[in-house]
């Protein structure tokens, strides 16, 4: 870490980074478990093991099958799910290849109007029914609008407040994952996996879908327009007596490099580009030549932003993302889930984002389908008893651990999946088998608890 | 967790004078944004702004909300600074207050009201008997 007058601890920097990352994460779990709880309830009429989706368009689970059937039916259903994944991917590849980005971006507004209006409008329909809120329904309908159109553009717009997006995002994340419980058991647990083995393949195979679609991002120097939660970068407080330069440049110039970039690209200077790629020291090196070549710019605007750029473009001695030193733009890895189009439709078509990577701002971002996979994960452990909840959760948020250590310092997009899900599904097993009896014979017999 | 003081630390105190070539000025800046240098610049605001107050015409309160929250530091400082962009901001918020205190009695005359006040309609307009009727609730 870097010495300043103030020193910043590591919990200022790299702690911050990661609570800013998994805060979110945990809320979503915590709110697809409140979901869970209260609706799935004995006393509630919604059944579970009646929904007909593309997941269990092979097989649908009944409870008077036995083991091998309800494996071998999990299996192919999830099977057929992933090759209908990987299908929908390679299609978004194409897209993005030949430039469909109006689409794509369209398409992206349009799965999240679906989400937010359909499935969370029949969520609060659930809810309303159950605790019996006599809501009438021009309140419902105006509630309902507002919140679906102001959700629709905090996804499309490029500019609404942090808070907002993130907060929708989240929002998104876990309507998408309550509706994945409503699966049934066996086919979500073997999806889980399968879709973590599909991560892995996906973002680290060298013809994997999600990993030409990152470098086909990255060579373009584009984002892809995509559902991803991205934590806002941290600055540091302490490293400019001048609280304001120091905080306001740390944040302003990787969010300005970004739109410099943007502005430049067709003027033809390449100057942003390759100092992106250049490594710490060279960063520090030409922090002169810029001033130079874009002090064209008239815009006081501009100029005023270039100054901060060079002046805060020391390193930050932050996090991997955090340092200023390559701004590698490792954006993201995609998912799109199918809509079935089986009458009604519960699941929806969205673009979401798997993986976890760089932004071009410095800041982490992590994935929609990570956020939905990982509630779906602890939704399922919430169906049978809350010590699976804390167990699993315990472990996805260790997986999460390991693969930002993995980010840090592999520093490319990794797949967010594969661990987590491999330890949550562990822990799952590990506490129903071995340490439900434990707990239950420990309270029986009043030793502990 | 997501109100750090960086917003606080770029937008507070203070003005930052730029001049024209004026590269060093240490002067801080007011930013018209609650996401302070990570927001918008005091141009593009007044587009926002602008546009988030048309458009919260079309029954979107929330909207309205959205635009206050957005611009508080222009809502909160002074009223010569951001005069543009203020006069939405206001305009947003007094809508805002308006429509969710209509909202607001309405909805609680239905449900204290109930079937007293409005007799057998009630049962037609409370949501969950919408739903069945319509059968929303069925998608499984």
């Amino acid at each position: 870490m870097d010495e300043s007058p103030k020193p910043i601890t590591i919990l200022d920097s790299l702690g911050e980074e990661i609570i800013r990352i998994i805060a979110p994460v945990s809320t979503c779990m915590f709110l697809v478990v409140l979901l869970v709880t209260t609706l799935n309830s004995p006393s509630s009429s919604s059944s579970s093991s009646s929904m007909s989706s593309i997941a269990t368009i092979a097989y649908s689970e009944k409870s008077s099958d036995s083991i091998w059937s309800k494996l071998t039916g999990a299996l192919l259903n999830s099977l057929i799910f992933v090759a209908i994944i990987t299908a929908t991917t390679f299609l978004l590849v194409l897209l993005f290849y030949f430039r469909c980005i109006k689409f794509l971006k369209f398409y992206m507004g349009f799965s999240a109007f679906m989400v937010l209006g359909f499935m969370g409008g029949e969520i609060f329909l659930f809810l309303i029914s159950d605790f019996g809120i006599p809501i009438d329904c021009v309140t419902c309908v105006v509630i309902l609008f507002n919140f679906t159109v102001v959700g629709v553009m905090a996804v499309f717009l490029p500019k609404m407040p942090i808070l907002v997006t993130q907060c929708y995002l989240v929002v998104i994340g876990m309507l998408v994952a309550y509706w994945f419980t409503l699966l049934p058991e066996w086919t979500t647990w073997v999806l889980l996996v399968a879709l973590a083995l599909y991560d892995l393949a996906a973002v680290l195979l060298p013809g994997g879908p999600l990993r030409l679609l990152v470098e086909l991002a990255i060579s373009r120097d584009e984002d892809i327009p995509a559902l991803v939660y991205e934590a806002r970068p941290v600055t540091n407080q302490g490293l400019e007596s001048d609280s304001t330069l120091g905080v306001v440049g740390r944040n302003r110039d990787r969010r300005v490099w970004k739109e410099r970039r943007d502005v430049d690209s067709d003027s033809g200077s390449n100057l942003n580009l390759n100092l992106n790629s250049s490594s710490n020291p060279s960063l520090g090196d030409n922090s002169n030549s810029p001033i130079e070549a874009l002090s064209s710019v008239n815009d006081n605007q501009n100029e005023a932003r270039l100054v901060i750029v060079e002046e805060g473009s020391q390193p930050s001695g932050g996090f991997v993302g955090g340092s200023s030193a390559s701004e590698l733009v490792a954006p993201l890895i995609e998912r799109v889930l199918e809509r079935p189009d089986v009458g009604e439709a519960e699941l929806n078509q969205s673009i979401e984002v798997e993986g976890i990577g760089l932004g071009s701002s410095g800041a982490i971002k992590l994935g929609l389908g990570d956020f939905i996979f990982y509630s779906v994960l602890v939704g399922r452990a919430a169906m049978y008893d809350f010590m699976t909840v804390y167990a699993c959760y315990l472990a996805i948020i260790a997986g999460l651990g390991i693969t930002l250590m993995l980010l840090a310092f592999y520093r490319k997009a990794l797949p967010a999946l594969p661990v987590s899900i491999a330890l949550g599904v562990l822990f799952y097993f590990l506490t129903w088998i071995f340490l439900e009896v434990f707990l239950v014979q420990c309270s029986i017999s009043m030793l502990m608890f | 967790m997501e109100r750090e003081p960086e917003e606080g630390g770029g937008g507070g105190g203070g003005r930052r004078h730029v001049g024209e070539g004026g590269l060093i000025s240490r002067a801080p800046r007011v930013w018209p944004t609650i996401d302070g240098p990570l927001g918008l610049t005091e141009e593009d605001s007044e587009a926002y702004a602008r546009s988030f107050f048309k458009y919260g015409f079309f029954l979107l309160p929330w909207l309205w909300a959205i635009n206050c929250y957005y611009f508080w530091p222009v809502f909160r400082s002074n009223p010569r600074s951001f005069p543009r962009i203020r006069r939405y901001v206001i305009g947003s918020a007094i809508g805002f207050v308006t429509f969710t205190v209509l909202l607001f009695s309405w909805a609680l005359t239905f449900a204290i009201g109930g079937e007293r006040l409005f007799g057998p309609v009630w049962g037609q307009l409370v949501m969950y008997n919408v739903a069945d009727r319509l059968g929303l609730t069925g998608w499984n």
